[in-house]
């Protein structure tokens, strides 16, 4: 009987029998893989390709999609809205706890707002930012800014908020004035906690233009898949899924890069406990 | 506390009473002020735009009243609540069972976390495809989005749990099913609570998201129906009453939280 | 007489608790000394004996509840919150006990920090600064982050980070306390040959009987709280001060007892 972890007392051969387990989970895994290859084939054939498209009818259009540029085409507009609009979050949930980490009762008094606006179901409002800004991208990117505006201003508080107060009395006592304070020691201070919130909302933004774009839209992705199931094109369908997670695992990808990169500094403990989240 | 205030102590402490006042009297001025800026803007805007915040009232009341709007709070909860169950009780039951399952549990571990980039929300058109346009789909929604969250919290819970416990129960006589129930359940409730705080109120968002899609009945289906009939007083009503809705939810779970875990020694850094 | 560079009367201290309006009792009370210029002061109390808390009066960081301090016979504004100025405009420098290195700096950014603060960063510093590091044998760790070094070379840095821009008052609040015995040893002959080298006026508390003879011209002994002089001690020892073998002064052991008298 083998725990989870794979547990033996022995010296050497423990080497060993790590090597060996961890080649066997990923052997496992690669038969996963063709298994679940192999049983969408068989739905594929059952129950036809109309319904669950087939892996090899997905795999051509989508090669086929790619080649001729119009997936990439379709994949830009969600993109530029997601970036765009997480963008125009994210700054202004940066900027306001620091404008304000010198106000306390101001914060306290918007405490309650920001708490409502987080709570509050931000897609809801899609049809409304429809009605203001039309079905262009105009519409996705307010929306996609504002959900993540308040998912990221609660980030950066808490990263304002744990200022370890012992740096901010060494440094005054070196002759440091407010402004380097806040910027050699509060801002370097709140990065990992502003980038765990950014971490957070890159799939809200995503999410949002996607979403946006299925209730109303004449391009992006999620056009491309109401467009695909109107016409009953169920692989078209499964092509822009599969583009859809693409580009979430390209944004991760990415928030994480650039926060690996910056956080340099930061003990391995830290960053192992994040990448769990 | 200025970081002035931080860097040096003080010898007498700051006022508390008269800085709750104020924050009280900001807050109030503040939600005085939005309301105003709401009231200009709908006279500014026009009606297309912005909808007039006495006749979104009085068309809540008049919708209310009617019991249209009653009907459609319902149809959505309803729809909430068994997503949410189906969810919750697959999110549960399944990180339990692969507990008995180690290697397959390790196989498939790496797709289920891949799984969990796809936007549920995309599916939806795909769901309406195979099962029509009643509830099924919107359900399907509900409770994928709901199993995410409490499977991936179950999962880790379940994971965290002392492996000196166990060994201790196993030795002790106790069986799997003994086990599973007294040691390892208990373990992760709080992460399983935490998660559903985040669950349910998503659970309601989602079901009104799903009533843009589809269906002709519910919250969603409200505003959405309002916008395509240039309704803007329908649509405004809508979004408060969906708002308004999510945080009730938000502050029940918040009280019934707080009653449980009284006893709890809280991890502040857990909340978020 | 020549003027005291530092001279402390009567300075008196106690907390307001936060809960409410309630004060700790006095945790200084009536402390009277000064110290003369390009003196090596070491002071010496029981734990809990408020040295931390002296330090951070003079340091400009905390208020006195009472009494004066005169920096250059010029009153220090210990009372009032609002007129501190923590470090004396750059003229009091503080090795706490803990190192405060900035996470995100390397070793020689955080060496580097004080000078960049004050505007005074060139190639003349910087040069200092290098030098510095070799000097306290941390060369080959200037692209080290503070999580990759180990207690005693964040220790090292953080001696040298204040020793970089040249305060001529120098504050120390247990800096080798954490430290083991060898890398004590040798980081109390680094910091003897820099204050050698340099003149300093430094106030270094520490709870070692042994390290308070062995660096100090004086040493004073607080008493438990409320803290106030219980005693000096003029060090006799000359210098320069062998410290791995300050035991075997023929002085050494006089002192120590004395010493060890007063705190008990």
């Amino acid at each position: 009987m083998t725990t989870l972890g794979g547990r033996s007392i022995l010296g050497h051969s423990d080497l060993w029998h790590r090597i060996a387990t961890s080649l066997r989970v990923s052997g496992d895994q690669i038969l996963v893989a063709i298994a679940l290859v192999v049983i969408w084939q068989v739905l594929s054939m059952t129950f036809g390709s109309y319904w669950v498209g087939s892996p090899w009818g997905v795999a051509t259009r989508f090669i086929a999609g790619i080649g001729d540029g119009t997936l990439l085409h379709q994949a830009s507009y969600t993109v530029i809205e997601a970036a765009a609009g997480f963008v125009l979050g994210a700054l202004p949930a940066v900027a306001l706890p620091f404008a304000l980490r010198r106000l306390p009762i101001a914060t306290a008094i918007l405490d309650p707002f920001m708490v409502g606006g987080y709570g509050a179901p931000k897609l809801a409002l899609a049809p409304l930012f429809i009605l203001w800004f039309g079905i262009g991208i105009e519409s996705k990117i307010v929306l996609v800014s504002i959900t993540v505006f308040f998912i990221v201003y609660f980030s950066a508080q808490a990263g304002i908020g744990a200022l370890d107060v012992g740096l901010v009395r060494m440094a005054q006592v070196m002759g440091a004035t407010e402004r380097h304070v806040a910027r050699h020691i509060v801002f370097p201070g709140a990065v990992p906690y502003i980038f765990a919130g950014l971490r957070l909302a890159m799939p809200y933004a995503i999410g949002g233009a996607i979403i946006a774009e299925l209730i109303s839209a004449n391009r992006g992705l999620g056009y491309l898949i109401q467009l695909s199931a109107m016409n009953f094109d169920t692989t078209g369908i499964f092509v822009a899924l599969v583009v859809t997670t693409c580009i979430v695992f390209i944004g991760n990808w990415s928030v994480n890069a650039v926060e690996r990169r910056l956080l340099r500094w930061r003990p391995v403990s830290a960053i192992t406990l994040q990448a769990g989240t | 506390m200025t970081l002035r205030d931080a860097a040096i102590n003080h010898d007498t402490p700051v006022p508390v009473r008269s800085r709750q006042h104020a924050v009280a009297l900001g807050r109030a001025a503040l939600g005085a002020l939005l309301l105003l800026a709401w009231k200009l803007s709908a006279d500014g805007a026009g009606p297309l735009y912005v909808a007039d915040p006495i006749k979104v009232v009085q068309r809540i009341v008049a919708d209310t009243l009617s019991g249209t709007l009653l009907r459609d709070t319902y149809v959505t909860l309803r729809l909430s609540a068994i997503g949410f169950a189906l969810g919750c009780g697959l999110g549960i039951a399944l990180p339990f069972l692969l507990r008995r399952l180690p290697r397959l549990t390790a196989a498939v571990e790496p797709y289920i976390m891949a799984s969990v980039g796809i936007p549920k929300y995309a599916l939806v058109p795909l769901f309406i495809l195979w099962f029509g346009i009643d509830d099924a789909p919107k359900l399907w929604l509900v409770g994928l989005l709901v199993f995410y969250v409490v499977f991936i919290a179950v999962f880790a819970g379940i994971r965290s749990v002392d492996r000196d416990l166990i060994d201790m129960a196993r030795v002790a006589g106790a069986s799997e099913a003994v086990i599973a129930r007294e040691v390892i359940w208990n373990s992760l409730l709080p992460f399983f609570f935490a998660a559903l705080k985040i669950a349910l109120p998503r659970a309601v968002s989602a079901a009104i998201i799903g009533e843009f899609l589809v269906g002709n009945e519910g919250l969603g289906y409200l505003i959405e129906h309002s916008r395509q009939n240039l309704d803007t007083v329908g649509v405004f009503a809508g979004i408060v009453v969906a708002t308004a809705l999510v945080l009730a939810i938000n502050a029940l779970l918040v009280t019934v939280d707080r009653r449980i875990n009284a006893w709890r020694p809280t991890d502040r850094h857990m909340q978020i | 007489m020549e003027e005291p560079l530092l001279e402390i009367r009567g300075l008196a201290k106690r907390f307001a608790k936060r809960s409410g309006r309630e004060l700790t009792p006095w945790i200084i009370q009536d402390l009277t000394f000064s110290v003369s210029e390009g003196e090596f002061l070491t002071i010496i109390g029981p734990s809990g004996a408020g040295k931390t808390t002296l330090l951070n009066i003079l340091a400009q960081i905390d208020v006195a509840s009472g009494g004066e301090v005169r920096f250059l016979s010029q009153c220090a504004p210990v009372d009032d919150p609002k007129a501190l100025q923590p470090g004396l405009t750059c003229r009091i420098g503080y090795v706490t006990q803990d190192d405060h290195l900035l996470p995100w700096r390397t070793t020689l950014q955080n060496v580097l920090f004080p000078l960049t603060v004050q505007g005074r960063l060139n190639a003349e510093t910087r040069t200092r600064a290098e030098m510095l590091i070799r000097t306290v044998g941390l060369g080959g760790f200037e692209n080290h982050y503070p999580h990759e070094l180990s207690g005693g070379m964040r220790k090292r840095a953080a001696l040298i980070r204040t020793l970089v821009y040249n305060p001529p008052v120098i504050l120390m609040d247990e800096p080798f306390g954490a430290l083991d015995a060898q890398t004590r040893t040798q980081l109390q002959e680094d910091l003897l040959r820099l204050w050698n080298l340099g003149k300093k006026t430094i106030i270094f508390v520490t709870h070692d009987i042994a390290e308070a003879i062995a660096l100090g011209d004086r040493t004073l002994v607080l008493s438990r709280q409320p803290s106030r002089v219980a005693g000096q001690h003029a060090i006799t020892i000359p210098r320069p001060r062998d410290v791995q073998g300050i035991m075997h002064d023929p002085e050494f052991r006089a002192l120590y007892q004395r010493i060890r008298a007063q705190l008990q």
